[in-house]
This record gives structure tokens, C-alpha cells and sequence, in this order.
């Protein structure tokens, strides 16, 4: 079984999630603090910063920290592996090969 | 292999060489996996010899149909399974090719390695795999994103 995830699959799984692809929409605009980000979301703080971490994991933004200011900007060069043809042909094989492999372990699980 | 237009995927899965077989050759399994979700497969036919139908349905989470249909051109049990939709079944020329693929499979300890290799037509080709839609799964929000991106 394959455990580690590709870089780029890495973005694409960031990009699935709407909370996460709002903020980078908002990032277009301009860097912005955690709780400039975070105000126009009905969400605990914890989980925010979840999702800022899940963005910064894979590259697609960076922060700064000054005094106990952490800042976040856009990383646009990383934002275009999504728009590359052959990448968005990788993820669709990998996350296929990921369902084939989860199903074949769970068929034998039935048949041992 | 080009690297601009091929992708191979190599894959260790601790279950025999006739599971990973049956996956891919059998409508009923084939269903469960073959489209990432969520997306699905809604109608699989299988006619398992070079020149039989490869087709599946690939069903949108918005409910829109996307056809696919093509055939065997290599069928050694438990071995090696290639397939394409450059052919229609009968081996009949198809009007817009998108890909091969070749799929190798081999005993490996108690388990199985399968190698899965997709080979891709050209840049025009990818003019199909828009209209089927495939990266809409990532939302027009995305696109907007990425249309942003490119001007910064």
C-alpha cells in the first residue's frame, strides 16, 4: 500500500476544501493576519488554524510571525501544479489506484 | 515512455494476483473503485478478449452522464490487461481518442505489485478530458483561483 502522498497530490487534497480554497481567494488580494482570516468564518479557531496549517503543509501559502502577529501570504507559483493537465491526470490515477487498493484489502477481509 | 504525456503508477498490495484481477475485469467489482469519488460508475460492460468492449459510465456529482467507451487489446489472465478508447470494440477507429492504458500485474511474497501505465494522445486529447468534465470536481471556485493566480 502507498502511504505517503504525492507534493502534488498534497495541493489537490488542500484545494478540495472549500473553507481552504475561500481563503486562498481571499489571499489573492493581500497577505492577511489569522484573525483577519479567520473572522469571516462561523468556525473555532482551532479548526481554522487547522486549515492554515493544512495550506502551509503543502506549500501553497507562508507565514511570518511578528510579536504574536502571524501573517499568511499566497505562494501563487505553487497554486499552478493545479492547472497543469498531466498533474490533474496523476491525482485521478492515484486516487483511483487508492479506491482499487481500499477495496481489494476490504474483499479480502470477506474471503480470507 | 514521454514524460510530457505518460504516467506509469506502481502499486504493492498485500492481496493475491487473482483479487487484483478480478478488480479490474469484473463489472461488479470494477464499479466500486474505478472513479474517484464522488463521482461513480453507473453502468460497466465487459467483454473480456482483444477487440471486446471495455465501456463504463462515469456519473458527475451533479448528476450529468459522461460515456466512455472502448475495448481490449491484451487480455493474459492475472498477468497483463491493456486497454483502449482509440479503438471501439471490433477494433473500429474511434473518433476522439484520449489514452491507453497497460496494466501489469505479478505475484510479489504473499501479495501482489501492479504497475498501471497511461499513455495519453496530445494536447488535443485534453480537450476531451475538459468536456467530461474531470477537473470541475475541484469547483469553479478553483479555476477562478488558478485564473487569479496566473496574473500575480
Amino acid at each position: 500500500m502507498r502511504t505517503h502522498a504525492t507534493p502534488i497530490d498534497s495541493v489537490f487534497r488542500a484545494l478540495s476544501d472549500p473553507t481552504r480554497r475561500d481563503v486562498l481567494e481571499r489571499l489573492c488580494k493581500s497577505p492577511g493576519s489569522v484573525s483577519e482570516l479567520a473572522e469571516p468564518f462561523d468556525m473555532a479557531l482551532p479548526s481554522f488554524v487547522e486549515h492554515l496549517k493544512v495550506l502551509e503543509g503543502c506549500g501553497l501559502v507562508r507565514s511570518t510571525k511578528v510579536g504574536r502577529v502571524r501573517t499568511y501570504r499566497l505562494v501563487p507559483k505553487r497554486l499552478r501544479v493545479a492547472e497543469d493537465w498531466l498533474s490533474q491526470q496523476r491525482v485521478l490515477w492515484e486516487r483511483r489506484l487508492d479506491q482499487l487498493d481500499s477495496y481489494l484489502l476490504e474483499l479480502k477481509g470477506k474471503h480470507p | 515512455m514521454k514524460t510530457d504525456l505518460d504516467l506509469v503508477l506502481e502499486r504493492v498490495v498485500d492481496v493475491p494476483p487473482e483479487l487484483v484481477w478480478a478488480a479490474w475485469t469484473k463489472p461488479e467489482h470494477l464499479k466500486k473503485w474505478f472513479t474517484p469519488a464522488p463521482w461513480t460508475v453507473t453502468t460497466c460492460e465487459i467483454d473480456l478478449r482483444p477487440g471486446g468492449i471495455f465501456s463504463t459510465t462515469m456519473r458527475s456529482p451533479e448528476g450529468q452522464e459522461f460515456p466512455n467507451v472502448g475495448c481490449y487489446l491484451e487480455v493474459l489472465p492475472q498477468k497483463r490487461l491493456v486497454f483502449t478508447d482509440t479503438l471501439l470494440p471490433g477494433y473500429r477507429p474511434a473518433q476522439n481518442p484520449f489514452m491507453t492504458a497497460i496494466i501489469a500485474i505479478e505475484p510479489h511474497g504473499s501479495g501482489t505489485r501492479y504497475t498501471a501505465t497511461a499513455l495519453h494522445r496530445d494536447e488535443a486529447a485534453r480537450k476531451k478530458h475538459e468536456e467530461m468534465g474531470f477537473h470541475k470536481g475541484w469547483g469553479t471556485a478553483l479555476d477562478q483561483l488558478v485564473a487569479h493566480a496566473k496574473k500575480m
